[in-house]
């Protein structure tokens, strides 16, 4: 509600006052553009005159050939940058995880490492984009490189932070019941440590997200993302595409982290009987 | 001192769905000259500790704070390894914790991404029993500690007495030898524990476990004991023995309990004050002439 009285606002005062569109856009301007990157042709940054949203009457209609909207740059870079999202978020579990549980369970590999992690935690990951440039060159696993470095760290770090709040008791009753060596991580600890891995995911999604769109936005590569999608903005000087481009960063952020990892923790919170208010 | 089976059937009738084990000759358990100082202090937790527990006998452990009582039953339990003396349990030695001495801990350690249920089943499920066995057996000991209904729910969802009795139930189900209780009771509030002590003095009674209990509560331990043992603090050692020599299943309120608990807790305080005028070396109340005398004039030049 608050959100639509805003963008009416101004949208409103663009219209009035009669800012420069390729300064500052109308969020008509950003409907139009993201619209135009689905292959639609629409007219809602036109002036109101007769015929709004329609085609003015004084503009030629659009004859170009456009593809289908599943082949929309909108649509195929959503898809491309989702599959390095899913490859990369993979091995960047893989890697955090192992390294979270290491510190976790060792001593002198977490005094080893920890400082370590959380000074490469505090490192923006664009500053890996060099060194993946000169070390895996242009490609593919350049991005994935920037990805996995962005994130994994973070999730290492909250995962061990997460284990060492399992109270030692658990350990004592597995032991206790029979649940010896391998089955005591199996069935006691790893259950255990349910709470602490959702939110290190959380916490490693928003990372991973980040770096990836930092990646795409550097790495020109064949496919493209939609980190590629806001450097053509940008070459255009289409500032319609930027600002409908981050905006779909944002939503796609947003919605992974409230439809994915806050339902999931939601779910083994209730069942820990960690939910807020008990 | 144990009491023979015959007294079970003339107490206590028991419905007949519940199986009245009394395993004589099974559940010995022998702590011998257990000596445990912790790292980084100088005082000794428990110094050349002997202690043995009968078949089928409950023996409670009562004394003050920091007496070292809890470390007893962590050595017992395997938990800790002591620098010296052996546990066995039936000639056997003890290393490390097992399913033959369960543990019922003071927050009662209770596994929350379980259900009630599922947790007793856990020790059966670790000890590779059958699924229609364990169905079983979960169904029966949920029927013995009272919560038939409960056992779909989450450990969050149970009260403070119910997830002890879970925690009770998860512990006879596996069969142990031993049934090693540290505080069990002592999160609860007054009522509750009472229904519990009478819950599990039926349980002992229909089961027949040693149970070895540790609690600082003097009425407690008067109530459900055969024997207490009373502790003696810094290092830990055993004080006295006190044999109660009342039929179980008792009256709480009786005032032979009321009497008993009278002198057992003079023992205690006996102790209590020795461990406080030992502190005494290392702390003293200050006086105002500790504090330089200024707190003495406060408020004098108004």
């Amino acid at each position: 509600m608050i959100w639509a009285v805003i963008l009416l606002t101004w949208e409103g005062a663009y219209r009035v006052i009669g800012w420069k569109a390729y300064q500052f856009p109308a969020p008509s301007h950003v409907l139009d553009s993201t619209l135009d990157m689905l292959n639609i042709r629409s007219y809602f940054g036109q002036p109101l005159h007769s015929g709004w949203p329609w085609r003015p009457d004084d503009q030629p209609p659009d004859t170009r050939v456009r593809p289908p909207i599943y082949r929309s740059p909108l649509v195929v870079a959503q898809l491309v940058s989702g599959t390095r999202l899913a490859v990369g978020f993979s091995i960047s579990i893989l890697i955090g995880a192992t390294l979270g549980l290491l510190m976790w369970r060792w001593r002198g590999v977490d005094e080893f490492f920890g400082p370590l992690f959380l000074g490469m935690q505090t490192l923006p990951s664009v500053c890996w984009i060099p060194m993946a440039i000169l070390t895996f060159g242009i490609n593919e696993s350049g991005i994935l490189f920037v990805l996995v470095m962005g994130s994994c760290f973070a999730i290492a770090i909250a995962l061990r932070d997460g284990l060492r709040t399992i109270p030692p008791v658990y350990q004592k009753a597995g032991l206790m019941l029979g649940a010896g060596g391998w089955r005591l991580y199996r069935y006691v600890l790893l259950p255990a440590s349910l709470p602490a891995m959702t939110s290190s995911l959380r916490q490693g999604f928003s990372f991973a997200w980040r770096s990836l769109m930092g990646a795409e936005l550097i790495f020109m590569v064949w496919n493209h993302g939609l980190g590629f999608l806001l450097h053509v903005g940008r070459e255009f000087s289409d500032i319609s595409q930027v600002i409908a481009v981050m905006a779909m960063m944002v939503i796609v952020g947003m919605i992974v982290d409230r439809w994915v990892f806050a339902v999931l923790e939601k779910r083994v919170h209730a069942r820990f009987g960690l939910s807020a208010g008990r | 001192m144990t009491i023979a089976e015959e007294d079970i059937s003339t107490d206590t009738p028991r419905p007949p769905e519940v199986e009245t084990k009394a395993p004589v000759g099974r559940g010995r358990l022998v702590l011998e000259k257990i000596d445990k100082t912790f790292p980084g202090t100088r005082m000794a937790a428990v110094r050349q500790l002997s202690l043995t527990c009968e078949p089928g006998e409950f023996v409670v452990v009562v004394g003050p704070s920091g007496c070292g009582k809890s470390t007893l039953l962590n050595v017992a339990a395997g938990m800790l390894k002591p620098e010296g003396g052996r546990v066995l349990l039936d000639g056997r030695p003890v290393n490390g914790p097992g399913p033959d001495r369960a543990v019922v801990f003071q927050d009662h350690g209770l596994f929350p991404w379980l259900t009630a249920g599922q947790n007793i089943e856990f020790g059966l499920k670790m000890a590779g029993m059958g699924k229609e066995q364990r169905r079983h057996r979960v169904q029966e000991a949920l029927r013995m500690v009272h919560l038939s209904q409960s056992g779909g729910k989450l450990v969050h969802e149970l009260s403070g007495g119910m997830r002890q009795r879970v925690a009770i139930a998860r512990s006879l189900v596996m069969n142990p030898s031993v049934l090693l209780m540290d505080e069990p009771f002592a999160a609860l509030d007054a009522q509750t524990r009472t229904l519990m002590h009478a819950q599990l003095q039926d349980l002992w009674v229909q089961t027949r476990k040693t149970i070895l209990f540790v609690t600082h509560s003097v009425g407690e331990a008067v109530r459900l004991a055969d024997r207490i043992i009373v502790l003696h603090a810094h290092p830990g050692r055993i004080r006295t023995e006190i044999a109660i020599e009342l039929p179980h299943p008792r009256n709480f309120d009786s005032r032979e309990i009321g009497e008993l608990v009278h002198r057992v807790r003079r023992e205690i305080e006996d102790e209590v004050n020795r461990v406080n005028a030992q502190m005494a070396e290392y702390w003293k109340p200050q006086t105002p002439d500790d504090m330089g005398g200024h707190l003495v004039d406060m408020g004098g030049g108004i």
